[in-house]
């Protein structure tokens, strides 16, 4: 018995070495990756400034073309992440000011995403290969119920979030394979869909009264003299529980209602997501409501 | 608790430890642990299911010792078939029920007369058509004179309900498992060590090979409409390996884990993808279960003994109640059908025993033939598993027909957001490995076995599929 207990340890041991060292290599292969997301560019980026930076879900990432602001000579990017929450979205903030990036504006897209404070198992796994070699990233992670797992057991995230940040796309950042995630300045514009689920449902979403990382967002934006527009994103017309956004108004009432600014099912991809057309309209009125520019 | 789960790793070493070092003064405090620690995983599943699993166990423990003490054929005959219909009384209600009333309604509408079933709102306790096999065995056994009813209630108990096999097999025999729990175990390092290495290739089965296979082979099958000819075929191989990897990996913690506590299992699978025809995969596939309906289903009916039709009606019969015992499903008993077909002209022209040597294999003209009929029998045997994972026979024979006149044969990217040809490297890797250890149990063990160990583990925990966690396909039958 004993030593069959000191061959189990043999193999505990090596399990433990393979763990480490792999979580070393993957983790050296993260801080390398800089063309395959906007997570890891903005990491492995240094000071950068911009005049408008854009955050929130996909209702950010496909509703606001920041071309055009660049064409009204603002320098933006949009930092929408699809699927993403207001915790990615406020921890993306963090890491730039970590990164000593200067911004003027900040336009948060805050509308239903409102309605948690969880975080997006999807997004949220992309900041975890930098959570040994950042402060903010390990702190923002901090209050999470697995935070120990993640935090202390070697190579446990890669485990955890395979799918999203194992092996494949390792091997795909070794490659130099790039994706689309940063073409059009971090704009993706969709195209409008014969089938697009043109209703939506959400009589049962309500608005959180003091969303954590809304006012997270919101804070270090006014530490850092950076000027905050939050706003309401337009949906399609046939919405069961439209009042949802009135809802959002009552709760918040610095956040600007742009819900009706498009409304015609042609200018959407599907019920949440306009198409390019309908971006163009939106964007437009906010460049003419907040910058001024027509 | 699954075997893949972090719960099982903590589970495991906790009843090990319990085991050798505190409960392991008698063989009874011995079983009387492990069924402790059977019920426990048991009840992980579904606790109220436990009362089944005990109600069956007392059943037959009972009937058995009636049946031995019986005096007269009769009553021996009684006790007998209460055990045999209450044990398929269950089966059936928990698992066929359903799908006969919907079946029977179906017949009575397409004849025109409008019926609508009554259907059970029940779901299938897990491991119940292995365990009420493991007890129908042991009864049958009995009656037949080839064993003694066990008496003792607390080792009758584990042969049933021991954690290792409770849920997904192997389907033991009360000859082989019962003399086992009947003495005191004494510890192996030896046995424990290959027992090691049996649970450690058993997790590269299934999540490396399974899991992985599995995200591919679901975005074929769920979207066989619109991929072509080339993914069709890959869907197909990706089955056959995902429901390899998946089941044989089972067998192999289950073996493995058994080992540690000084068990012995029956072994359930021996490189079936090698067979150089369809009645050596039967003979290398689910091997407890096949041997099961080989003893007492096949040649209790008169096994090949018989005529000409003597021969084809058992070997339907066989390969039907096979596929049937899998689950309610026609696509189930379709794959049964098939491979009765694929067996049948080798039984007929006396040749279903042809290939029961050591597959050898050098650089001669014998040796291209051995190859080819292995890439034959897997090729047939694809086409089988076609139906098997298809949702209704309809599916399975449209996926076939695309697959043939779709010619197509482009890679594609497929719903998984993966191209369809990425995971043969992986499959090749592994039809490798287990090829140049064919005469072996698992390839872990022999020279530079500690390398390979660590090999091994590093492509559990770097090439495995964690997040898109799948339990076990075995567990619904």
């Amino acid at each position: 018995m004993k030593q069959f207990l000191f061959y189990a340890l043999r193999i505990l041991i090596i399990t433990l070495l393979i763990a480490v060292a792999l979580d070393g290599m993957y983790t050296y292969v993260f801080l390398q990756s800089k063309n395959r997301g906007k997570i890891e560019t903005v990491f492995n980026s240094k000071a950068k400034k911009f005049d408008v930076v854009i955050l929130g879900s996909s209702r950010a990432n496909n509703h606001f073309v920041s071309k055009m602001f660049e064409d009204k000579g603002l320098k933006t990017f949009n930092y929408g992440m699809s699927g993403g929450h207001l915790f990615e979205a406020s921890l993306m903030l963090k890491l730039m000011i970590e990164k000593k990036y200067e911004i003027k504006n900040v336009i948060l897209e805050a509308d239903l995403n409102l309605s948690n404070d969880k975080e997006s198992d999807g997004v949220a796994s992309k900041f975890l290969p930098y959570i040994h070699s950042s402060k903010v990233i390990e702190k923002h992670f901090s209050a999470q119920d697995n935070f120990n797992e993640l935090y202390y057991l070697p190579f446990y995230r890669y485990i955890k979030y395979d799918s999203k940040i194992g092996f494949r796309e390792v091997y795909k950042i070794i490659k130099g394979e790039s994706t689309n995630a940063l073409d059009n300045l971090g704009y993706y514009p969709l195209v409008k869909q014969k089938k697009g689920n043109m209703k939506n449902n959400i009589v049962n979403l309500n608005p959180l009264p003091k969303n954590k990382y809304y006012e997270e967002i919101k804070n270090i934006c006014k530490a850092n003299n950076i000027n905050f527009i939050a706003v309401m994103t337009p949906m399609c017309e046939n919405v069961k529980g439209m009042n949802y956004f009135d809802k959002v108004k009552k709760a918040y009432p610095e956040i600007h209602n742009f819900e009706n600014v498009v409304q015609e099912d042609k200018y959407f991809s599907s019920c949440g997501h306009m198409n390019d057309a309908g971006a163009k309209i939106f964007t437009a009125k906010i460049l003419s409501d907040f910058f001024g520019k027509k | 608790m699954f075997f893949n789960s972090l719960a099982f790793a903590v589970f495991l070493p906790i009843v090990f430890f319990l085991y050798w070092f505190v409960f392991n003064k008698t063989k009874s405090i011995q079983n009387a642990l492990l069924i402790v620690a059977s019920y426990y995983f048991y009840s992980c599943w579904d606790w109220r299911f436990l009362f089944l699993l005990v109600f069956s166990t007392f059943l037959d423990y009972y009937t058995g010792i009636q049946i031995e003490k019986g005096k007269s054929d009769k009553s021996r005959k009684f006790w007998f078939w209460l055990s045999v219909l209450t044990n398929l009384g269950f089966l059936g209600i928990f698992k066929y029920y359903n799908f006969f009333a919907a079946s029977f309604s179906e017949l009575l509408n397409s004849v025109g007369i409008q019926a609508s079933p009554i259907l059970l709102n029940v779901i299938l306790p897990v491991g119940i058509s292995f365990y009420t096999f493991h007890g129908l065995s042991y009864v049958i056994d009995i009656y037949l004179k080839r064993i003694k009813a066990e008496y003792n209630f607390v080792d009758y108990s584990l042969f049933v309900s021991y954690f290792p096999l409770l849920v997904a097999g192997p389907i033991e025999r009360a000859t082989h498992l019962l003399p086992q729990v009947k003495v005191k175990r004494v510890f192996n390092f030896q046995t424990a060590k290959e027992g090691v290495y049996q649970i450690i290739w058993g997790l590269v089965k299934k999540v490396v090979i399974a899991d992985t296979c599995a995200t591919y082979a679901n975005a074929i099958f769920d979207n066989y409409t619109t991929v072509n000819s080339f993914s069709l075929i890959l869907g197909a191989v990706y089955f056959a390996f995902q429901i390899y990897g998946d089941f044989s990996g089972y067998s192999d913690i289950a073996l493995g884990v058994s080992k540690l506590f000084g068990l012995d299992l029956l072994r359930n699978f021996n490189y079936p993808y090698f067979s150089r025809d369809i009645a050596e995969f039967w003979r290398r596939w689910h091997i407890s279960l096949s041997s099961w309906f080989r003893d007492y289903l096949y040649i209790p009916l008169g096994g090949s003994k018989g005529g000409i039709w003597m021969k084809i009606r058992n070997t339907f019969i066989i390969f039907m109640v096979s596929g049937f015992w899998h689950g309610a499903n026609w696509t189930y008993l379709a794959w049964g059908f098939i491979n009765a077909i694929y067996f049948l002209p080798l039984l007929l022209s006396n040749s279903n025993r042809n290939n029961i040597d050591v597959i050898e294999v050098s650089w001669n003209f014998d040796s291209v033939k051995v190859i080819f009929n292995i890439l034959i029998t897997f090729s047939i045997t694809c086409i089988a598993w076609v139906f098997f994972r298809a949702r209704t026979i309809t599916d399975a024979v449209l996926y076939l027909k695309r697959m043939i006149v779709n010619q197509d044969f482009s890679f594609q990217y497929l719903d998984n957001e993966r191209y369809s040809y990425e995971l043969l490297l992986v499959i090749g890797l592994f039809v490798l490995v287990e090829w140049n250890n064919r005469t072996k149990v698992e390839p872990l063990s022999g020279k530079r076995s500690m390398l390979k160990v660590a090999l091994a583990i590093a492509a559990i925990i770097a090439l495995g599929t964690f997040s898109d966690y799948k339990e076990f396909i075995y567990f619904q039958f």
